[in-house]
């Protein structure tokens, strides 16, 4: 920057490089009086790293728990410099940190980690989705039979599906429940878990699904066509998950697709 | 300049108050203590749930004020319009009797950095928050609070006085002035500036809400000393006569009477569980 004054703008971008990259090498317009400018810096960036690492705890205890403090720090330290958050809303903060997880070679042991970090994720969106009314199956009585097909659903913001080859329900609890011997007792070849977390009156909720429930969920939350997904799923039972999902809430909004979608495409947006 | 009403229906008293967090939740709840009103970080409260439930719960017996520490005023390159609609919608909401927010940026570049980072005193950054307070107020409808920094570092370009800067501010937009006593005192030492000097810059009529909270010191290899605003520690004797100055200037901590001239007192001392956030 030399002796010109630098812009707002040219300060901000240099401090913010400073923070993130721990280098000290742009604060070279900051007063350096009693303290060197780097040291000054380094007060900012130990407390930025702090708060973002505190909420990224919050986000992941169970994760914390599973790799210990100081590995999570350690492995938070790199995430935060690699994925900083894009807003001030930290509560949703690390929708990222399971697939860095997955890449990072000092957990690669815990083959299970990266499941459990995308547990806690929808269990975060749970926890801090907007208050939204549920759809009532009232809303839908208008829909003429011959039409009902088309139907696309959206799920409520609570509502969210995990599919883990690992039984990561399980070690979630175990690990938040402090229950050494369930953990002890956990098999990871038992087969793959099938969730639907969701918070209902301010608790949160993960139920297991089986194969067929998860077809139909997964295809009725990715916003296709209730023919489609009816179709996918066994049809006799699926008209009454589908009963089940509105009952319980798990239903957001709805719209009418244009026209009827073959198998296996995706509805018509 | 903001010249809307106020929204306020019921002003905070010229009272103590004191914040309030997650952990606090339930005893509030349970034994409706006899607080003036309570003072909580805006960005805890913007999902559902049960946190926003809880605050509607407490906010009928209790007044609420909301400050902020992520809308970064100071950002050269203008405001997160989500992070504000967000504000507006815990607004509308709760109702809160008093929103505030920091002379201070956290943003750039699209990436929160998660702490109160100073601002050079120059025109150009005066202009920058001048512009962002005008938005701020103009989508809230409402007047709001800026609350002065406290800084571990200058900028070898500011040319205005800090105190002159938080004037400015309010002649400009018609915002008030969140006087953190405790800020004053760690700017002060940090720069070499005067408290007293730096309290009686300060536009009287402005100044709608104080703060007192405690810092921490640290040695430094010469033997000078920095003090760190880490509102985890004791408020010292220095910052409580400081405190009695801005009371005799603004306002009665124990006063009952209610007008803009009287300014309340939020106290956040030794606190027994870690904050959420950093202010």
């Amino acid at each position: 920057m030399g002796s010109a004054v630098p812009t707002l703008l040219e300060i901000q971008t240099a401090m913010r490089r400073g923070l993130l990259d721990n280098s000290d090498t742009t604060v070279a317009d900051i007063l350096g009086e009693a303290l060197a400018p780097a040291d000054r810096l380094s007060i900012y960036r130990n407390t930025s790293r702090t708060a973002l690492t505190n909420a990224l705890r919050m986000n992941f205890p169970a994760v914390q728990r599973l790799v210990g403090e100081d590995f999570f720090a350690a492995a938070s330290d790199r995430f935060i410099r690699r994925d900083p958050p894009r807003t001030a809303w930290l509560d949703l903060y690390g929708e990222s940190f399971p697939e860095f997880l997955r890449s990072f070679e000092p957990a690669a042991a815990l083959i299970y980690l990266p499941d459990v970090a995308r547990l806690e994720c929808a269990v975060g969106r749970a926890l801090h989705a907007v208050d939204a009314e549920p759809l009532e199956y009232s809303q839908l009585l208008d829909i003429e039979p011959s039409i009902q097909g088309r139907l696309c659903f959206t799920p409520h913001p609570s509502v969210s599906l995990v599919l883990s080859p690992y039984p990561v329900d399980a070690i979630w609890r175990a690990v938040l429940g402090r229950d050494d011997a369930a953990l002890a007792a956990i098999d990871l070849s038992t087969g793959a878990v099938r969730l639907l977390i969701e918070r209902r009156v301010g608790e949160i909720e993960v139920t297991r699904m089986d194969q067929r429930q998860w077809t139909f969920a997964e295809a009725l939350f990715g916003g296709r066509s209730l023919s489609t997904a009816l179709a996918l799923a066994d049809h006799t039972y699926a008209v009454a998950w589908l009963a089940a999902h509105l009952a319980a809430g798990h239903l957001g909004d709805f719209a009418l697709s244009d026209a009827e979608s073959p198998l296996p495409a995706e509805h018509p947006q | 300049m903001f010249q809307a009403t106020d929204r306020c229906s019921r002003p905070i008293p010229a009272k103590a108050g004191i914040g309030l967090r997650f952990q606090h939740h339930q005893a509030v709840l349970d034994t409706r203590p006899d607080v003036a009103w309570m003072e909580v970080h805006t960005e805890n409260y913007m999902g559902g749930g049960s946190p926003i439930r809880c605050l509607e719960a407490v906010r009928r017996d209790i007044p609420i004020s909301f400050h902020g520490v992520g809308l970064s005023l100071g950002s050269a390159e203008g405001l997160d319009q989500a992070h504000l609609d967000r504000i507006w919608q815990v607004a509308e909401r709760i109702e809160p009797d008093l929103v505030s927010e920091h002379i201070a940026w956290s943003v750039s570049g699209g990436t929160y950095l998660a702490d109160l980072l100073p601002l050079p005193m120059t025109e150009e950054a005066l202009a920058v928050v001048c512009r962002h307070v005008d938005q701020v107020q103009s989508r809230l409808g409402r007047r709001i609070l800026v609350e002065n920094p406290s800084t571990y570092m200058q900028f070898r370009h500011s040319t205005i006085p800090e105190w002159e800067f938080m004037a400015a501010i309010t002649a400009r937009t018609g915002c008030g002035i969140l006087c953190d006593v405790n800020n004053i005192y760690v700017s002060t030492k940090n720069h070499g500036w005067n408290p007293l000097a730096y309290l009686a810059g300060l536009p009287r009529d402005a100044i709608g809400e104080i703060h007192l909270a405690g810092h921490s010191v640290r040695q430094l290899a010469d033997g000078g000393t920095l003090r760190i605003d880490d509102h985890s520690s004791r408020v010292i004797g220095e910052v409580w006569s400081l405190y009695a100055e801005a009371l005799r200037r603004f306002g009665h901590a124990n006063s009952d009477r209610v007008g803009p001239e009287r300014a309340a007192t939020r106290c956040a001392g030794r606190r027994s569980a870690p904050c959420r956030r950093a202010d």
